[in-house]
């Protein structure tokens, strides 16, 4: 550049030459800034060599270079062996088939990773565990055979008890318990998979890594894919109807029912699956490519009747269902503060929110990372953008609002995960637009993602820690009469009541949480008062406690054991959680 | 450039924040107590063993409490360490006893090769604890707590059943924790503190045993205020020599001591020590006793003091005696397996 610059001082006669050329040069430049070379350079000598105006020029030089030799025509070539395809506008930026197999491949080795992570979580049935594979069991003999219910189930469910339930238990028959719970790990991994198409369709192939790479270490996928509830299959068919609902973006708005059944079978698998179907809903309206205003609203009045139809179809089949109101909309109110769930939510879901948030707001102001800018594609509008990333982000506060609502944490670390699935694809945009264009960050996404992983590891190991049954229900197998007759009380009876259902009948386990006692004296006695009354009357064969669950009854328990004939502390077997160190205690009667 | 390092920035101000509870103190403990381990692993606290996971059900004590036939039991010295002078008794007495007393000082560790060797011979360990050292106030306060627990937990280590009597002859004033240094009420304490620990450690194959002297010696002292209460209690173990000064007949050595437990408890009665003092009526008391057994129902055995201590108290000290033993324990009513009874 210097040599373009004048010089700063007055020339000398010294410099008088080179300013002439400078002069010269300048009149012939085509500006400072250009880099195209005049094309009369082309044919000059090459521009590097000093040009003096002022040399002899060389006699055999020409002034101008002469006109080239017209080229002959070209023959007409007969047929070509093959023809060049038109070459497509292709970087790692556009989904083409190598990219498309590239995305496989990276979610093919986090689903691994995912696998791995829930695998590795071990422990005996948790007490909901053995209550729906239990109950699946006598559903599937109801069904098969006509067997009376022991209990009615459907009356205190939070899910129907003829959906999961019965599955879990036809699995467990052949299986056990492992395989009921590697059914979660299909579903949870199964969810993963349809996040990613989700999101591929929604934005683009690395926004639909992103999410599947965030998805899957979360704490709840984790755990929930080593459990053995609904959980799991309520995640999945809510994940199928919002690939539905994606997928048919661009069809009528008709299409869209398809979303309907996978929506109103999750609300039936497990009934606070009902908190996302108005999320399905404006998703079908904010994807309706085909329509604008109003019209787009057809999709989700379409979805919106659909699931409401097959939903109320259910209800007419199925009968009466008490365990709606009683375990999911008049749930009995908890005493944890807001603070605490707060707390708790922005622990197992932060990260991947602030992710989501990130990323509403990059997609609300570009539309695309802008990689690639001579690539057009229709994008939708800013406003359709923001209610986009309004809606899917907005709903991973759904399940934290409402238990605080109803004050309680219970579940809350498996309620979390259904919100997150709906922010992932978000979260992953975020991840994307982090990342940035020609990946110029990809540390900023390794860090995010090896955070998620971090936290999601290490809250899941702490979540999923439960007592081992094994012991207890081994010396149970030698004490329980095997006529089944006889009456146990057991804390979180419905374990040894699972285990144990080759030998023991459903109704010979009585609960801690609750009891109606008639004393021998005749008097009618009710909660902490029935069990100690219970206890002195020596009306167990049998009393397994510990005191985590129900403290009310321990207490009840101990104190009708003082001065009692009756009972001989015959077991303990102590367990760790991640709670503390606590015990089983089993008493006998002599 | 700086906009990425901003946002950055705020995610990481996020993670940190979650990270405030995932990684903090309890975080971390609640971590390791999921694994399986000690929250705090240097304070001593020592990690289970591998093995400790795999089920190992605690011994069903219960068919040995109130068994179909009679235990006949020995006290022998050196038993049951070494089992010479119980083998010599079984020979002299032609059946082998099925329970075997031994003596345990307060501060001595849980004797496993003891119990052991008596469970192999099939016989149940039954253990006389003397709290020789500390009162009974102090073994009540919670002072000797370190030590009753970690005699609980080998107990329950071991897994064998084992019957104990804490502070036997409570009602005589001849130990040091008995009526001249201790009250009642500090007997029930401390022994109720003892088994509340027992139970705590999960050490239940304890039979307890609450062991009396008969009252004659003492029949100014009540027994009902040393009773520890029902749930505390397996075995009433009452303690009666056949003296050459005193009741010569079952039903006079033993009935007033029963008659007065009976109106407070109907736990099964075991003589928990007796023999007979050498002289001419020792064959008559040996029949006595076993008669005596053999008509109470509620009374499930004896255990013989066959030691050469102040008197010759062995069944061998004259042939006459042994001679009768024999006879009287031909009986098939005393003795029985006890690993199947």
């Amino acid at each position: 550049m210097s040599s373009r610059q004048p010089p700063p001082q007055q020339p000398t006669w010294a410099d008088r030459d080179y300013q002439q050329q400078y002069q010269e040069y300048q009149q012939e430049s085509y500006g400072q800034d250009s880099y195209a070379w005049p094309p009369q350079q082309q044919t000059y000598p090459p521009y590097y060599e000093t040009y003096d105006p002022y040399a002899e020029a060389p006699p055999e030089t020409p002034v101008r270079a002469p006109e080239p030799e017209p080229a002959p025509e070209p023959e007409p070539e007969a047929d070509p062996g093959y023809t060049l395809p038109a070459v497509p506008e292709s970087s790692w930026a556009v989904d083409n088939r190598r990219g498309k197999l590239l995305g496989r491949g990276v979610l093919g080795c986090l689903l691994l990773v995912q696998a791995g992570l829930s695998l590795r979580l071990r422990g005996t049935a948790f007490e909901d565990e053995a209550l729906y594979v239990a109950s699946g069991h006598y559903e599937l003999n109801n069904l098969l055979h006509g067997t009376k219910l022991p209990v009615d189930f459907a009356a205190y469910f939070s899910g129907h008890p003829k959906l999961y339930p019965v599955l879990a238990a036809a699995v467990d028959s052949y299986f056990g318990l492992t395989g009921v719970r590697v059914v979660s790990l299909l579903f949870m991994l199964a969810a993963t998979g349809l996040l990613y198409a989700v999101t591929r369709r929604l934005f683009n192939l690395r926004a639909a890594i992103g999410a599947a790479a965030l998805f899957s270490v979360l704490q709840s996928t984790t755990v929930l894919g080593n459990f053995a509830t609904y959980d799991a299959a309520a995640i999945f068919l809510l994940a199928l109807s919002m690939y539905a609902v994606v997928r048919t973006d661009r069809m009528r708005s008709a299409a869209v029912l398809l979303a309907a059944p996978p929506a109103a079978l999750a609300f039936g698998v497990k009934y606070a699956s009902g908190l996302y179907l108005p999320t399905l809903v404006l998703l079908a309206v904010v994807t309706a490519h085909r329509h604008r205003g109003v019209k787009a609203l057809g999709r989700g009045v379409f979805l919106g009747a659909g699931i409401g139809a097959l939903l109320a179809a259910g209800y007419v089949l199925s009968g009466p269902l008490g365990g709606i109101s009683s375990t999911t909309t008049n749930r009995a109110k908890g005493a944890d503060s807001a603070m605490t769930l707060l707390e708790r939510s922005a622990e197992w879901g932060g990260l991947v929110f602030v992710a989501a948030i990130f990323g509403s707001v990059a997609y609300t102001l570009r539309g695309r990372m802008g990689e690639m800018p001579w690539i057009e594609g229709a994008t939708a509008g800013r406003v359709r953008r923001a209610a986009l990333g309004l809606v899917l982000t907005g709903t991973a506060l759904l399940a934290p609002a409402y238990q605080i609502h109803l004050q309680t944490g219970v579940s809350l670390h498996k309620h979390v995960g259904f919100g997150l699935l709906f922010a992932a694809p978000m979260a992953g945009l975020g991840m994307a637009r982090l990342v940035g264009p020609h990946f110029r960050h990809p540390q900023l996404g390794i860090l995010v993602y090896v955070l998620a992983l971090v936290f999601g590891m290490v809250q899941a190991q702490r979540v999923y820690s439960f007592p081992d049954a094994a012991p207890m229900v081994s010396y149970l197998r030698t004490v329980v009469h095997v006529d089944k007759k006889g009456s146990y009380l057991a804390e979180e009876q419905e374990v040894p009541a699972y285990y144990l259902r080759d030998v023991t009948g459903w109704n010979q386990w009585q609960s801690t949480y609750y009891m109606d006692y008639q004393g021998k004296d005749g008097k009618q006695l009710t909660g902490p008062d029935a069990f100690e009354q219970a206890v002195r009357d020596g009306r167990f064969d049998v009393i397994v406690m510990h005191g985590a669950v129900t403290p009310a009854t321990y207490e009840a328990v101990k104190k009708g054991l003082e001065g009692n004939t009756h009972y001989r502390l015959a077991a303990v077997f102590p367990y760790m959680t991640s709670n503390g160190e606590n015990a089983y205690r089993i008493w006998v009667k002599r | 450039m700086s906009r990425f390092r901003a946002l950055a920035a705020v995610l990481l101000a996020g993670a940190l924040l979650a990270g405030c509870s995932t990684f903090s103190e309890q975080g971390r403990d609640e971590y390791r107590r999921a694994q399986g381990k000690a929250a705090e692993p240097s304070l001593g606290v020592t990690e289970a063993p591998a093995e400790a996971t795999k089920p190992d059900l605690p011994y069903d004590v219960r068919p040995l409490l109130q068994p179909s036939k009679k235990y006949l039991g020995v006290a022998a010295v050196g038993a049951p360490a070494s089992m010479k002078n119980v083998d010599a008794f079984a020979k002299a007495a032609g059946k082998k006893p099925n329970l075997v007393e031994f003596y345990s000082a307060w501060g001595d560790q849980y004797e496993t090769a003891a119990v052991r060797n008596a469970w192999n011979y099939k016989a149940l360990p039954f253990i006389a604890w003397e709290p020789y050292d500390k009162t009974l106030k102090q073994i009540a306060s919670g002072s000797q707590d370190a030590y009753i627990r970690d005699y609980a937990r080998s107990v329950k280590e071991l897994n064998l059943p084992v019957a104990i009597s804490f502070a036997h002859e409570m009602n005589g004033f001849w130990y040091v924790w008995g009526t001249k240094k201790a009250t009642a009420a500090q007997f029930v304490a401390a022994y109720r503190h003892v088994h509340d620990l027992f139970d705590q450690e999960g050490a239940t194959q304890v039979i307890w045993v609450w062991s009396p002297n008969v009252i004659n010696p003492a029949p100014n002292v009540r027994l009902k205020p040393y009773w520890p209460g029902e749930e505390y209690v397996d075995w009433v173990g009452v303690i009666g020599y056949f003296a050459r000064y005193g009741p010569s007949t079952y039903r006079t050595l033993y009935g007033p001591t029963a008659s007065q437990i009976r109106a407070f408890t109907k736990k099964p009665m075991i003589i928990a020590e007796t023999a007979a003092e050498a002289g001419e009526r020792k064959p008559a008391d040996i029949t006595n006793l076993f008669q005596g057994l053999a008509a109470h129902n509620d009374v499930i055995g004896f255990v013989w003091f066959d030691i050469d201590k102040e008197a010759d108290w062995r069944i061998t000290s004259g042939p006459a005696s042994a001679r009768t033993f024999r006879e009287q324990a031909a009986d098939p009513r005393f003795g029985f397996d006890v690993t199947t009874p």
